[in-house]
Formats: structure tokens, sequence, C-alpha cells
């Protein structure tokens, strides 16, 4: 199809308008991350890349002080990366594990017809609604505070995804492979584990890594069920200045980048299932 | 089928339980299922009890009960009466409406642009496509963050617009919640773009072309052919968008924690401080349900309203 210069010129002008909105923000926050403590603000003039870069920021978070910097930290990235990292794996392979096998059993031998719904409900309601009981519970069981009490509630809350991702590569698969391998003698459970598995693979990879970034993003459970030892990234982030007293826009923004670069990675890399997996399979690209 | 799986090569050495249940379904099934039924219950059943339970006391973790004792400050239904009268309550509730309707349509109609802009091929398309989605992939706090810094009084914002630095965006009464907003619409129209172009892909390119070769207007083909193919798809973008924005928290409580005063108070940072600023439990708790309720009844109303459509 031809398209008129004019027209194509029309077009590339709004698609770099809307690149330049996208990026101001996010450039901002990352050249912020290498700036020295004057020009984070613009009182000493706006300037976008810093005139004098450097790792201050960076060394800051990670050993608790840095040269120059009359100002330390009681704790550094570390506790708060270790703790993000875990719970978010450990939820991931909760939610995907149940969600696997739960969807599985709805497709293939029409179980719980209701279930997809049930969990469906689940993220419907806001989070802070429905979470009396369950701080409640979570103090009750000492699991406050714990890897394992915010994996549980990661697990959980994501799980929804889990199952409607992998109901729809389930729902892909055919069902002739599997009667063939029931026909030639194969036990539910080996044609599970050896044929429907394999074939549904890289959908849950896709699975993972989709529930792994809806995990690692969290703030709000995190604020709610850690206190000191398990605080996550971005507890951690929006509570620095607190603990500190002060501006701290350039730790801040460090922070911030190295969170934020994980999820963009791995949803780069699931791209063609995004919308799968954010619509709970009701579309497919 | 039956007769073959009996035959005694194809079972394995496992013997037992377990053996048997590899080889019936309606048993593995159940096994399969156990897990997420188990995390549902501890999630679903128990909860809400506990909740109605504490919701009908006065009960607080500073009151120096357990909660399971919660009935010797028995309240009745007052927190129920008094949750209407809070004007708190109308107000938080009253600003996440207003996020909603101004929000959700702006990521509608630049989602939509967006979209349009990227239905045919053109050179970079696949490095400006994946930019346009970075912002949803960004941890929401971060986003916050990002936002936080953008509209301080010496943020590049005022800069740029030669704005004095005493001009202050989050901690003014009007201009905090269009801070807000304009971070929400940055961070989530991406998504709206993803799902509306995905919809917008799904038209058949034939009746596209039919209706070019026939002299119809670009404008025209996007109302008469592709918006009426799109309605599914459009009410899914839409519906996903209204439930998330509902609970919006992370962003609001980074950017302005509410405030100035309880001018950017949602339902969701309302109930925040009030379980950690006020510790008002029980309160929280009788609020959450009449929430969830509530939605529950629109939910209902929605899906039958779609199952009247469909059927």
């Amino acid at each position: 199809m031809k398209v008129s210069p004019s027209a194509m010129a029309l077009k590339y002008f709004f698609v770099l308008f809307a690149s330049a909105i996208v990026l101001y923000p996010l450039v901002w926050m990352i050249t912020m991350s290498f700036k020295p403590y004057p020009e984070w603000t613009t009182v000493a003039g706006l300037t976008w890349l810093p005139k004098n870069p450097t790792l201050q920021n960076f060394e800051f978070i990670f050993f608790g002080e840095a040269k120059g910097l009359v100002v330390s930290l009681d704790r550094t990235i570390a506790g708060p990366f270790i703790a993000s990292l875990v719970t978010s794996v450990c939820g991931t392979l909760l939610a995907v594990v149940a969600g696997t096998l739960s969807s599985y059993a709805c497709v293939r031998f029409g179980l719980a017809k209701t279930l997809p719904l049930s969990v469906l409900q689940l993220r419907l309601f806001p989070p802070l609604a429905v979470m009396i009981p369950v701080m409640v519970m979570w103090a009750f069981l000492g699991a406050v505070d714990t890897w394992w009490g915010l994996s549980l509630i990661y697990g959980i809350v994501t799980l929804p995804f889990a199952f409607w991702l992998m109901k729809t590569f389930f729902d892909e698969v055919p069902i002739e492979i599997e009667d063939a391998a029931r026909v030639a003698g194969c036990s539910y459970w080996r044609v599970f584990y050896r044929i429907t598995l394999p074939i549904v693979k890289p959908g849950l990879a896709t699975c993972a890594l989709f529930v792994f970034i809806l995990n690692w993003s969290d703030y709000l459970l995190a604020l709610l069920l850690t206190q000191k030892d398990w605080v996550t990234l971005p507890v951690y982030m929006a509570t620095l200045t607190s603990a500190m007293g002060g501006q701290m826009y350039g730790m801040k923004a460090a922070l911030g980048v190295i969170a934020a670069i994980p999820p963009v990675v791995f949803g780069l890399m699931i791209q063609k299932h995004l919308v799968r997996g954010l619509t709970f399979g009701a579309l497919k690209q | 089928m039956t007769d073959i799986t009996k035959q005694p090569e194809n079972s394995t050495k496992k013997q037992g339980y377990w053996a048997g249940v590899a080889r019936d379904g309606k048993k593995m099934g159940f096994w399969f299922i156990l897990p997420t039924f188990l995390l549902l219950l501890f999630i679903v059943i128990f909860p809400l009890f506990m909740q109605l339970y504490l919701s009908v006391t006065w009960w607080t973790p500073l009151e120096g009960i357990p909660w399971y004792r919660a009935w010797e400050v028995f309240s009745w239904g007052d927190n129920y009466v008094f949750q209407f009268t809070d004007e708190r309550v109308w107000g938080a509730l009253w600003r996440t409406i207003i996020i909603m309707v101004i929000a959700v349509p702006a990521q509608f109609f630049l989602g939509m642009s967006l979209a349009y802009l990227f239905m045919d091929n053109f050179p970079g398309r696949k490095i400006f496509y994946s930019l346009m989605l970075t912002p949803m992939m960004i941890v929401p706090a971060v986003v916050g963050l990002m936002f936080y810094l953008l509209f301080q009084g010496t943020g590049p914002v005022n800069a740029h617009l030669g704005l004095p630095v005493t001009f202050s965006w989050l901690t003014d009464v009007n201009r905090a919640m269009i801070s807000v907003i304009i971070a929400d619409v940055w961070q989530w129209t991406p998504l709206m773009f993803l799902i509306l172009l995905a919809g917008m892909l799904g038209v058949p390119s034939d009746q596209l072309m039919a209706a070019k070769l026939l002299g119809g207007s670009n404008w025209q083909n996007f109302l008469k052919i592709i918006l009426p193919r799109m309605k599914a798809v459009i009410a899914i973008a839409l519906v996903l968008r209204a439930v998330e924005c509902f609970k919006i928290f992370d962003l609001v409580y980074i950017m302005t924690k509410g405030g100035p005063g309880v001018q950017t108070e949602t339902i969701s940072v309302f109930l925040y401080k009030m379980t950690f600023g006020e510790f008002e439990w029980s309160y929280v708790a009788a609020l959450g349900l009449t929430i969830l309720f509530v939605l529950s009844i629109i939910a209902a109303k929605g899906l039958a309203y779609i199952a009247k459509k469909d059927g």
C-alpha cells in the first residue's frame, strides 16, 4: 500500500511525539541516578545529561556510604533486593504450579466448572478491602515479615493470572495428541508429564515471567506484611527519605532504575503474549 | 481404550494409591485442583467470616485482646451505620471516581489513536512499539517516584514550562489530583494501546481493503469498519482499566500520600490510612465488606448483561 510522503511525515511526527512523552520521565530518572547532589534540582539550571556524572548514588545504596557524602545508610540495597527476589520467585513458583495443575484439570477433565470465574473474582476487589483478616491471620501464624508469608500471599494474588494464562495454553493443545498417547497406553499422569507439559513449555516460561513481573512490581502487599527483615525493593525505595531526613532524589532514582530493569527486560521478552496475559486469555495476538 | 490401558505392560512399576490416581482421570483431576482449592479456601472462606465477625465489633489491634475475643467489644452494626455518614468515605469514593472518569477515557482515546498509528507497518515500527509498551512494565511504585521527581517545584516540569520553583504540583489543592491522573495516564495508556491494537489487527484486512477500494475515507473506514468489529475488545480494555483504576494506590501514595490534606485520598489510600494511621481495623473490615458487596453486585449485573447480549 502506497502512503503519501506527507501522511508518512505526519505519522512519524505523532510517533516521535509519543516517544518523547514516554521517554521524558524515564530519562529524567535515569540521568538523575548519575547526577551528584547539586544537579538533582533545577535550581542551578536545568540539565538533562549529568554535567559531572557520578556513581556516587549507586555506591551509596550498595555500600551505605559514599565518598564525599557525610550521611550514611543503616541498611543497604542488599537485603531488600534479596527479599524482592526470593519472595517474587517463591510466589511465582506457587502460583504457576497451582495454576498449571488446576487449569489442566479444568480443561481436560472438565472439573470445577466454577473455578475459572471464582479465581477471576480475586482480582476484582481492592486488596485493602480484604486485607484486615489476612493481616490478623498472618500475625497469628507468625508470617508477618517472613519470606514465606509474603511469598504465600504473592502466590495467591497472582494465581488468577497463572490459571487463566495456562488455561489458554492448554486449550490450544489438540486433544488428539493426548488421546493418541492414551491409546498407546500412557497413564493420565504420563500424558500430562511427558506429552502435554513439554508442548506447553514455552507457555509455561511466559507464564512464569509474567507472574514474576507482577510479584516484583508489588508495593502494597509488602507494605502491609513486612516490617524490617523482608522489606522489598519498592518499599525500601519509598522509605529511603523518611529514614534519613532530607531529600535523596539521586539515591531513590538509582533504586528506581534497579527495581525497574528486571520487569522491563522480562516484559519485552514476552511481548508477544502480553495481551493474552493481561486480558486473562480473552484476547490473543 | 480402557482395555488397552489395563494391560500389565503399560502399568508403571509404582503400585498402590498413586499409580491408581495416575490412571484415573477424575482422581488425578481432583489432586490437581486441590492446591488451588485449598489456597482459595485459605484466602477467601476463612478470612471472609473473620472479616464479618470483626466488622461488628470495635476491635483494633491496640485493644489488647486477641482477635477471637473481639466479641467482648461487640458493636452491633455501628461500623456499618457510621460508614454511610462518614464524609471521608464519600470523599474518597468521589475522588476515586473522578480519577476513573478522567484517566480511563483519556487512556482510551490516546491508546486508540496510538494503535491506529501502529496499524500498518512502517520503518522502525518494532522499536517504537516496544518503547510504547515500556511504561506499563515499570514497577508502579517507581512510576510514582518518577512523577514525584518531575513534579517537584524544582523539577524539570516547572523549568520547562517556565514556571517559578514556588509553583507546586503535588502540594497544591487542585494540581495534586492532576499530577496523579497524568502519572496514571502515562503508565496505563500503553495497556490500552496494546489491547486495542491487538483488536484492531484482528479486523479482517480484506474488509478494510474492500472499503478502501470503494472509496471510503480513513475516518469513515475507522468508524464503520474497524470500530464495530472492536466492540468486545474495547469492552475488555475499559473494564480492565476501570477495575484497576478503582484500586489505585501505589502511584497516589508515593506521589502525595493522599495529600495535601485529603485532596488525593482515594478509596485504597483511605483504607490504608485507616489501617495503619488510625488502626480502626474493625471499621476497615466493615467498609471492606461493603465495597466487596457493592462490587460483586456490579460484577454480577455486568456478567448478566454480557450473557444476555451474547445469548
